[in-house]
């Protein structure tokens, strides 16, 4: 059932990617236990801005754990405490009257910070450029049934194309890596006979680019899985490694 | 051959190099705590094993030059991923929790991998490299052994081992593209048990040497 | 100003085919010479900016988000029709096309709802080839599924996230022209004015949203892409950011607005439960093919569900429409449920909820079917409301969820600005007075793949446009403006916040515009719009400086347009004597209370000229001519 419950919030407040930002105090008080966390931070804005301050800017978009705009760490977690959940699914039932909660912004070096908890994820749009798709011009198409798809497989490409692109990998990865994102987007068209012929070229390009662009490395912490919204798993990163493998060692291509 | 380069620069070769030569060390392990084992049966066994080791002449500096080379990839990768790693996230959280996926060994490489560093300087200082023609090889190490800070280090630094290889093992499975849901709970398993023996196996020599041989 | 739909001669069959050949071409050396600017990257804007970008056009993507990806069709669930008859139960492109003309009410036009049925096997094609991870049978072929009141299984879908995996696979291709060096994407922008030149659509001015610049895009042709505005309600189903801005400052700029109170009310979402409650979450419909709808016989019957006895349970859609039941259209099924919460038989804390119960679902294939097939939604449903659907029946309700209406286009998708082409639910063409489920991520993508890229080139080609950049002073005394609305906002330092007037026009517009309107309630509706437009630009609060990130700001820019816009959205539900899908006026319907047609009077588009701030909008009427279907009275009994 519903109850109203009090929180001390600090949230991290930067004014633009040079500043240097700090945490500040915010007093949340009669937060309805079926808000979600995106609601109270609303109910946090409409007070400032009241008061005539600056409220805290955060991003978000669907509402419906799907377009993978919001995302923050909440108390050490990325999208919060609850797992296969996106910050804006997640409800104030999971929290107690009186606790403090600490949000901060996802913090990686290619995620630059443009306001206190936005930040830049252009460079997982550039790792897409890279190679994350099947390259089809339209009009190109055969016909749909004419490409079989053990469901098997489709059902796995499923899973990792589940994807929403929201960050919140890289930014509980211990070394900022982005091994889960590409990882998906590689397994996804590696499982499926439409992605074979671009198969080595895309491992090769979008690894390079991810490197590029200053993730860190993978060491098999497996938090990415732990914090990922779509449970994507792990087994993606391995099929990453051996789609790089069979690239590197046993295609054509540089 | 810069396509080798390329290759094995990326973040996915430098972890398959970490892997490789990793996986070489868990062999050299096995080999070196069989040895080790005939510790157990007293001075003769143990002799007996240190000459037919030695009688292989060539071959044994081979496998040093190859431990050698091994050691320096993971040495010099490893510090390199570490540097990367650190440098990949400028701005740390000011709260920052474990969400279940990491555990001691895995939160820990880097550093349980600079402490074995030091440890095998130690170890090869004391065994390796040390004076062999006055004594043989089982007095050394029973007169090192005798000192209980010696025994000490050693066991600590074989839990140290232990922890490093717990998430080193099933790691470079997955980093060779080998997790498959039939086999990776097996090969997880396999992780916990080959650390284990690595830990006791080669931590209650010292122990063995200094209050029961 | 005649409207004109360029409809093509010929029988309906062939009309698009012959007008594809009709069509001038552009020379493939000259496409590189064209500049086109598309605004918005969901299903329609994605899939546009790829293909042009393919064939060889300089394009220019905008879209408000961090990232094209993100854009509202990626919420989209349940799936996507065509007629490809892989059951063989009976499917065809006519049968495809008759289900479309006859669930919008008869309110489309034939000719663009038969390319639409055409066009739907291509993009089925398309999409497998991009790798869309599509449901599959054992042996690895497409599995299809009955939707949202179809007596045929044609609808596609992955999983429950069909609208995400379609989006990203435009996406995907959008990423590819965007290696290519074929599309520029211009994220975190928002549309801020159309800049005509001599009449015709020749560029944008958008706002940065990081720096809060204002910038400047000139183009030889303009698409817009914007999608829907069921935000005007303040509670519905769509993103935060959608909203009817873009395609409100085209009408102003001369583009006519048809249907604008043609909104779909999805009958299957989770009820509201408080006053600060953001968004509405859409359930999937196919929940309906399972779930069986109820509500207690008694009003004020508050017992937990499963202590109701069967005998004292309404089914109601199956005791009113025995032979569809619970798959009923959206719009049929939408207004059974404020029937029986009127009535008091409503259930849950406010009374506005009804049952959605899978007991049977359960009892008759087990709970590992009904995991399988509603896995996600039941998780999500479980999530957001704390409550097991496995266990006790899901509480559901109506919620705004698209809009059918939106920019008049022609068969060409072109608006009635030259130059002007509207894509998706941002226009108004397909989907009459109701669309039916797994048809708008069809529409998107149609109109974005296939429809667009031959039609542009029609005009391209027929026109002669001068060289124009961002030099001209259209661009510059559009910027002036803009900024001086800015200014405006900023300079009131009320005491409301924008999320409080929003919340007010969505009371306004869900109690007098929603489900079902008469004649006093709109009037009255108009009345309570203009005093809180006044107050709004009187009294309110926002904070924060133009040359920044200020969320702020854009929320107010958007509301401001909604307060605009609302006006309208009920003075075309005034003009519409009759009722028709969406759209209810109590003074028309049947004795059974359903929709009463006049298709004497009222077989139109309604197109609506913008006159100027303060000044009553000019109604124009495109007539539909119905030569291929009878129009009948819809029956789901």
């Amino acid at each position: 059932m519903s109850e109203n419950i009090n929180l001390t919030l600090k949230i991290w407040r930067q004014k633009g990617p040079n500043d240097k930002g700090h945490l500040e105090t915010h007093e949340a008080r009669d937060i309805s236990t079926d808000m979600s966390f995106l609601e109270m931070l609303d109910v946090v804005n409409e007070q400032l801005t009241v008061e005539g301050k600056d409220p805290v800017s955060f991003d978000h978009d669907c509402r419906e754990g799907i377009c993978g705009m919001c995302g923050t760490v909440i108390n050490g977690l990325a999208h919060g405490p609850e797992r296969g959940t996106t910050l804006c699914q997640l409800h104030m039932r999971h929290f107690k009257d009186g606790d403090t909660i600490v949000i901060e912004p996802w913090r990686a070096r290619p995620f630059r910070i443009i306001k206190d908890l936005v930040v830049d994820r252009s460079s997982f749009d550039e790792i897409i450029q890279a190679g994350g798709y099947v390259s089809v011009n339209t009009g190109q198409a055969p016909e749909a049934n004419s490409i079989p798809v053990p469901p098997e497989w489709a059902e796995l490409a499923m899973d990792a194309a589940a994807c929403i692109g929201c960050g919140a990998c890289v930014a509980a990865c211990p070394n900022a890596s982005a091994m889960l994102f590409v990882g998906a987007k590689i397994s996804q068209l590696a499982l499926l006979p439409q992605g074979k012929p671009e198969a080595a070229k895309r491992a090769l390009s979008m690894l390079r680019k991810m490197d590029e662009l200053d993730f860190g490395n993978c060491s098999n912490e497996t938090e990415c899985e732990a914090v990922c919204p779509k449970e994507i798993s792990i087994t993606n990163i391995a099929r990453f490694n051996r789609e790089f493998l069979v690239a590197s060692f046993g295609s054509s291509e540089k | 051959m810069n396509w080798l380069i390329n290759t094995l620069g990326s973040s996915i070769g430098k972890k398959l190099l970490m892997a490789i030569t990793g996986l070489g060390f868990i062999g050299f392990l096995a080999v070196h705590l069989i040895g080790n084992l005939t510790l157990y049966g007293g001075q003769d066994l143990f002799t007996s094993y240190v000459e037919h080791l030695h009688a292989l002449g060539p071959l044994i500096i081979l496998a040093e030059l190859g431990l050698l080379s091994f050691a320096i990839i993971h040495i010099v990768i490893g510090t390199l991923l570490f540097y990367e790693n650190l440098m990949a996230r400028p701005v740390r959280y000011r709260v920052k929790k474990n969400a279940g996926g990491r555990t001691i060994g895995s939160a820990t490489q880097p550093y349980t991998g600079f402490i074995i560093l030091a440890f095998l300087i130690l170890h090869l200082l004391n065994f390796h490299f040390a004076e062999h023609t006055n004594k043989s090889l089982y007095q050394l190490i029973s007169s090192a052994f005798a000192n209980p800070l010696y025994v000490g280090v050693y066991v600590i630094a074989m839990i140290v081992v232990a922890i490093h290889v717990s998430h080193g093992f099933w790691s470079l499975f997955q980093t060779l593209g080998a997790n498959h849901p039939k086999y990776m709970p097996l090969i997880q398993k396999l992780g916990i048990a080959v650390s284990l023996m690595f830990g006791i196996g080669f931590g209650f020599v010292p122990i063995f040497i200094s209050f029961i041989a | 100003m005649q409207l004109d739909a360029r409809i093509p001669g010929g029988p309906l069959a062939e009309k698009w085919d012959r007008h594809r050949f009709e069509l001038k071409l552009v020379n493939p050396a000259n496409k590189r010479k064209f500049e086109i600017i598309v605004v918005g990257t969901g299903l329609a804007g994605a899939s546009a900016s790829a293909t042009l970008a393919e064939l060889g056009y300089n394009v220019k993507t905008f879209c408000l988000q961090d990232s094209p990806r993100r854009a509202h069709s990626i919420a989209a669930q349940g799936g996507i029709n065509a007629a490809k008859n892989y059951p063989g139960d009976g499917d065809s492109i006519w049968r495809l096309f008759y289900d479309t003309i006859k669930g919008g009410d008869f309110r489309a036009r034939e000719a663009n709802v038969y390319r639409l049925a055409q066009i739907s096997n291509n993009i089925i094609d398309q999409c497998v080839a991009q790798g869309v991870p599509f449901a599959r049978e054992y042996g690895g072929l497409l599995a299809n599924r009955s939707f949202g009141g179809a007596q045929v299984e044609r609808t596609f879908y992955a999983r429950g996230q069909t609208g995400q995996q379609l989006l990203l696979g435009a996406y995907s291709a959008l990423m590819r022209q965007v290696a290519a060096g074929k599309v520029k994407v211009y994220p975190r922008r928002e549309m801020m004015d159309l800049v005509l030149v001599d009449g015709s659509a020749r560029g944008i001015v958008v706002r940065n949203l990081i720096t809060g610049e204002m910038e400047s895009h000139a183009a030889h042709a303009v698409i817009l892409a914007t999608g829907g505005y069921g935000n005007a309600y303040f509670l519905s189903t769509m993103a935060m950011s959608s909203n009817v801005s873009a395609i409100w400052r085209a009408h102003k700029k001369g583009a006519y607005f048809s249907h604008p109170s043609f909104v779909q009310i999805h009958p299957t979402c989770i009820p509201v439960h408080g006053t600060y409650q953001s968004k509405l979450t859409l359930m999937s419909e196919s929940l309906r093919n399972d779930g069986r709808v109820w509500v207690p016989d008694r009003a004020g019957d508050k017992r937990s569900p499963n202590d109701i006895p069967e005998s004292e349970r309404d089914y109601l859609l199956e005791r009113k429409y025995p032979s569809f039941g619970n798959l009923v259209p959206r719009d049929v099924a939408s207004r059974s449920a404020k029937e029986v919460c009127d009535q008091g038989k409503g259930i849950g804390p406010t009374g506005f909820a009804i049952y959605l119960d899978f007991k049977d679902a359960i009892e008759r294939d087990g709970i590992d079917v009904i995991r399988k097939k509603y896995g996600n939604l039941f998780q999500m449903y479980e999530r957001i409301t704390g409550e097991d659907p496995y266990k006790t029946p899901m509480m559901i309700y109506p919620a705004i969820h698209y809009t059918m209406g939106g920019l008049w286009v022609d068969y060409n998708l072109m608006s009635t600005i030259p130059g002007l082409f509207v894509l998706g639910e941002a226009n108004f063409s397909d989907h009459g007075s109701n669309r039916l489920g797994a048809s708008a991520l069809m529409q998107g993508l149609s109109d974005g793949y296939f429809v667009i890229p031959y039609t542009i080139g029609g005009y391209l080609a027929g026109t002669v446009l001068p060289e124009v950049d961002e030099a001209h002073p259209s661009f510059e005394d559009s910027i002036k403006l803009m900024n001086e609305g800015i200014a405006k906002l900023l300079s009131i330092k009320g005491s409301r916040t924008v999320d409080d007037f929003h919340r007010e026009l969505g009371h306004i517009l869900w109690e007098y515009g929603g489900m079902s309107r008469n004649e006093s309630g709109m009037l009255k509706a108009k009345e309570l719009i203009l005093g809180l437009r006044e107050q709004f630009w009187e009294n309110v609060m926002v904070s924060g400086s133009p040359g920044e990130f200020n969320q702020t700001l854009e929320r107010a820019g958007r509301v401001a347009d909604f307060l605009e816009f609302a006006e309208l959205l009920i003075e075309d539900g005034m003009s519409r004597e009759e009722s028709c899908g969406c759209h209810f006026n109590e003074a028309f319907q049947t004795e059974d209370h359903e929709a009463l047609r006049n298709d004497d009077s009222c077989c139109y588009v309604a197109a609506w000229e913008f006159n100027g701030p303060g000044k009553a909008p000019t109604l124009h009427k495109e007539p539909l001519v119905f030569e291929n279907v009878e129009l009948a009275q819809r029956s789901y009994k």
